[in-house]
């Protein structure tokens, strides 16, 4: 099992979505992350899918995906080859000052930037890979994380923008 | 194109019309009332009132597998629409170019469960190779287009058009017959010549070459090539269910179906094979059976198909060319004839020669010990049609019997429910064939199981005079569920039986049909003949055993070395 990135170029039509996700349901893989949002260019979407499964998978999921016909382009994007970045909003509990200074550091450390304080919280964002997000939460959990939302990832190549 | 100001109803007749569709097979509701006013004044296009949807599809199926051109049905909303399903379901399996046309409710009530709504989009979206919402009148032409583009290219499949009462009643200014395509849709066509160049490679220095061809040999027209090929090569043929006609069956080099229920030696040649040519197949379980390390294990398999996410897919193979198989063929024939001399006389052909004779005597011998009375039926209608006929058949024992004994001779003239299996199919897959063909005599081989699904259409042969013949398999069980409680299930018959009901004689009299029984097998020459004489749609009620098996098969879970019920097959 390993995660892999798959960006799709998408016609912007309604149940392109449904279309796209009951590929992976009909073979029975779990999306672990999905964006869509517009692109460069218009009347098209960008989708960043996020799935774990073997490389078989991935490689039958890739072409039954390029088959549907909304489908205009499909790039798999190998962790290597990409910038991947997952936005994540959490707010975190601070029960004293101490715990409040601390919070505020280690948020400076990771780059996360801090959106609002109230006495006993602290809401803060960070946009980041992934595993580094990860990482971020997994620390604040000590403090307490009261609430917690990622966007999901989304990709894209690295050097001159060539899609495969 | 024509700059026109059209209801959105005339405009989908329009199109249609400049698809070149001559016949649609359907059935009319509320929310279909404005199409059908358009082709009530049509003469172009004829419609075939159908007595149930599921048969609409299966009709417009039946009629695209023998014309290789894009069969359309049409259903109003809700019910109308999910009858269809299960017939666009199994023309999408076999890759059967269908266009679905099916009424829905007007777009400002979608979604508020409205009378007769049903998500049609929803529903058919894994069942058909694309569908469509059409959500304004001036999309129309471009959507109906598209869809017969979609259908019959590529891949071919089912596409669905929804269409909401208030677009089909708006009026709109449009540009007629665009050509405009999707950017997403480009059918992979061409071979890749380098993959070309290594199949021949291993073609040229095979000693064992053998050619698998399933059913995009036919929807390729890809059957005069291959005959070619197999001949330069000395390469025996087996084919799949869908397969059935890319190869007359008489054929020296012809060994038959391979699978499950296929000949024995079929599947020994691809046991025997060193290098494997499979064209337009999927390798579906039911062609390799259940032991994938068994199939064709000492064997250089390559794989030709049209549809790039077929490849990899069920098997691992060596060599893949994704594109169209007529295409492949002659680019594999141009090089090989370059390369080397045609090949004859080589240990391969004795053998081929050996285990085709085994085949044919195993067919032909129908006396031998264990044959029953379904057996020697098949034999019977296969010796008693012309080569021209067109066979279809439901599912169960007598699609099995029917694969195995029936002797195909042309490509589009077995037709048969391969992937998905539907019982019931192969009546309104007849009724379809006849309006493609009305020349060519159709025969539906039939379990009585499975012509009470869809029975009710003796009524549109009738009212249409479509003259097909049911030849029913009476043994008044689910034959196959039988089978396979007999053999695997320590004959605990649960749930297979059919009991008396109903006289399929007079059931068939009742719609105005010709109907006769038949007891014995001696019977059928005269009861067939007289059927055709009828020039009427016909129904004969065949006695058959309920005892009967296909036999020899692979057993579930199997390989495809080990059949059973092998003591009736000669051996060599
Ligand atoms: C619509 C549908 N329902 C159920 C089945 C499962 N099934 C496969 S074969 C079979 C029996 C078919 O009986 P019949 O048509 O009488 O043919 P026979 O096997 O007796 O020749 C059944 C129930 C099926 N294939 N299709
Ligand atoms: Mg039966």
């Amino acid at each position: 099992m390993q995660t892999h990135i798959i960006s799709l170029l998408v016609e912007d039509n309604p149940g392109v979505l449904t279309r796209m996700s009951g590929m992976f349901t009909m073979r029975g893989i779990n999306i672990t992350s999905l964006t869509v949002s517009p692109c460069e260019k218009e009347g098209l979407s960008r989708m960043t899918v996020a799935i774990e499964g073997s490389e078989s998978e991935l490689e039958m999921v890739r072409k039954q995906l390029s088959n549907l016909i909304e489908v205009v382009k499909v790039v798999d994007l190998k962790e290597s080859e990409a910038i991947i970045r997952d936005l994540c909003l959490l707010k975190v509990h601070v029960k004293d000052p101490e715990a409040r200074s601390e919070v505020m550091q280690l948020a400076e450390s990771y780059g996360a930037k801090i959106l609002d304080a109230a006495l006993d919280s602290v809401t803060l964002e960070l946009t980041e890979e992934p595993k580094k997000i990860d990482r971020f939460v997994d620390l604040m959990r000590h403090f307490g994380v009261k609430q917690l939302f990622r966007t999901g990832v989304t990709a894209i190549g690295i050097g001159a923008g060539v899609e495969r | 194109m024509t700059r026109e100001k059209l209801s959105g109803a005339e405009i989908v007749v329009e199109e249609l019309k400049d698809e070149g569709v001559e016949v649609a097979f359907g059935i009319p509701g509320g929310a279909l009332l404005d199409l059908y006013d358009v082709l009530y004044k049509e003469e172009a296009i004829r419609h075939i009132l159908m007595r149930h949807e599921q048969c609409a599809a299966h009709a417009a199926d039946g009629y695209a597998r023998v014309l290789g051109k894009t069969g359309v049905c049409i259903a109003t909303s809700g019910p109308g629409a999910t009858n269809l399903v299960t017939g666009l379901a199994n023309a999408n399996m076999d890759s059967s170019p269908v266009v679905a046309l099916t009424g829905q409710v007007p777009t400002s009530v979608i979604g508020t469960n409205a009378f007769q709504e049903a998500s049609t989009f929803t529903i058919t979206m894994p069942i058909t190779k694309h569908n469509f919402l059409v959500k304004r009148t001036s999309d129309l032409p471009k959507i109906i287009h598209n869809a017969f583009y979609i259908a019959n290219t590529g891949r071919k499949g089912v596409v669905l058009v929804d269409l909401p009462t208030d677009i089909l009643a708006g009026v709109a200014e449009v540009d007629l017959h665009p050509k405009e395509t999707f950017a997403g849709y480009k059918p992979n066509i061409k071979p890749n010549q380098v993959q070309i160049k290594r199949v021949v490679e291993i073609l040229a220095n095979a000693e064992r070459p053998l050619i698998l061809a399933g059913g995009g040999v036919i929807s390729a027209d890809a059957a005069v090539e291959l005959r070619h090929l197999a001949d330069f090569l000395g390469a025996p043929v087996v084919t799949t269910l869908m397969g059935k006609g890319a190869i007359p069956e008489n054929h020296p080099f012809c060994l038959g179906m391979a699978g499950m229920h296929g000949q024995l030696y079929a599947n020994r040649a691809i046991n025997e094979c060193d290098a494997l040519l499979a064209l337009g197949t999927r390798f579906s379980d039911r062609t390799t059976g259940w032991q994938l390390d068994q199939f064709a294990p000492d064997a250089t398999i390559i794989h030709v198909d049209i549809d790039t996410a077929e490849i990899n897919k069920n098997m691992q193979v060596d060599i893949p060319i994704v594109g169209d198989v007529k295409l492949a063929l002659s680019g594999i024939l141009k090089l090989l004839e370059k390369k080397r001399e045609k090949k004859t006389g080589s240990e391969w052909e004795k053998r081929i020669k050996k285990m085709h004779e085994a085949c044919d005597s195993c067919v032909e011998d129908i006396s031998r010990e264990g044959a029953s009375v379904s057996d020697i039926l098949i034999k019977e209608i296969s010796k008693l049609l012309d080569d021209d006929a067109i066979v279809t058949t439901e599912v169960g024992q007598c699609q099995m019997f029917a694969a195995y004994y029936y002797m195909t001779k042309k490509p589009r003239t077995f037709i048969s429910s391969g992937g998905l299996g539907t019982m019931g199919f192969g009546f309104p897959a007849a009724i379809g064939a006849k309006v493609a063909a009305p020349d060519k005599k159709v025969v539906d081989i039939a379990g009585d199981g499975s012509f009470l699904m869809t029975c009710q259409d003796m009524a549109t042969c009738v009212e249409n005079d479509i003259p097909v013949v049911v030849c029913i398999f009476d043994n008044r069980y689910l034959g196959m569920i039988r089978q396979f409680q007999e053999l695997f299930f320590d004959k605990k018959y649960s749930q297979s039986g059919l009991g008396i009901t109903p006289d399929f004689v007079k059931l068939a009299e009742s719609f105005g049909c010709y109907a006769e029984r038949v007891e014995k097998p001696e019977e059928l020459k005269d009861a067939l003949n007289n059927a055709f004489e009828s020039g009427k749609p016909a129904v004969l009620d065949m006695i058959v055993g309920k005892e009967d098996k296909v036999l020899p098969m692979i057993p579930p879970g199997g390989s495809i070395t080990r059949m059973i019920g092998t003591e009736r097959c000669k051996h060599i």
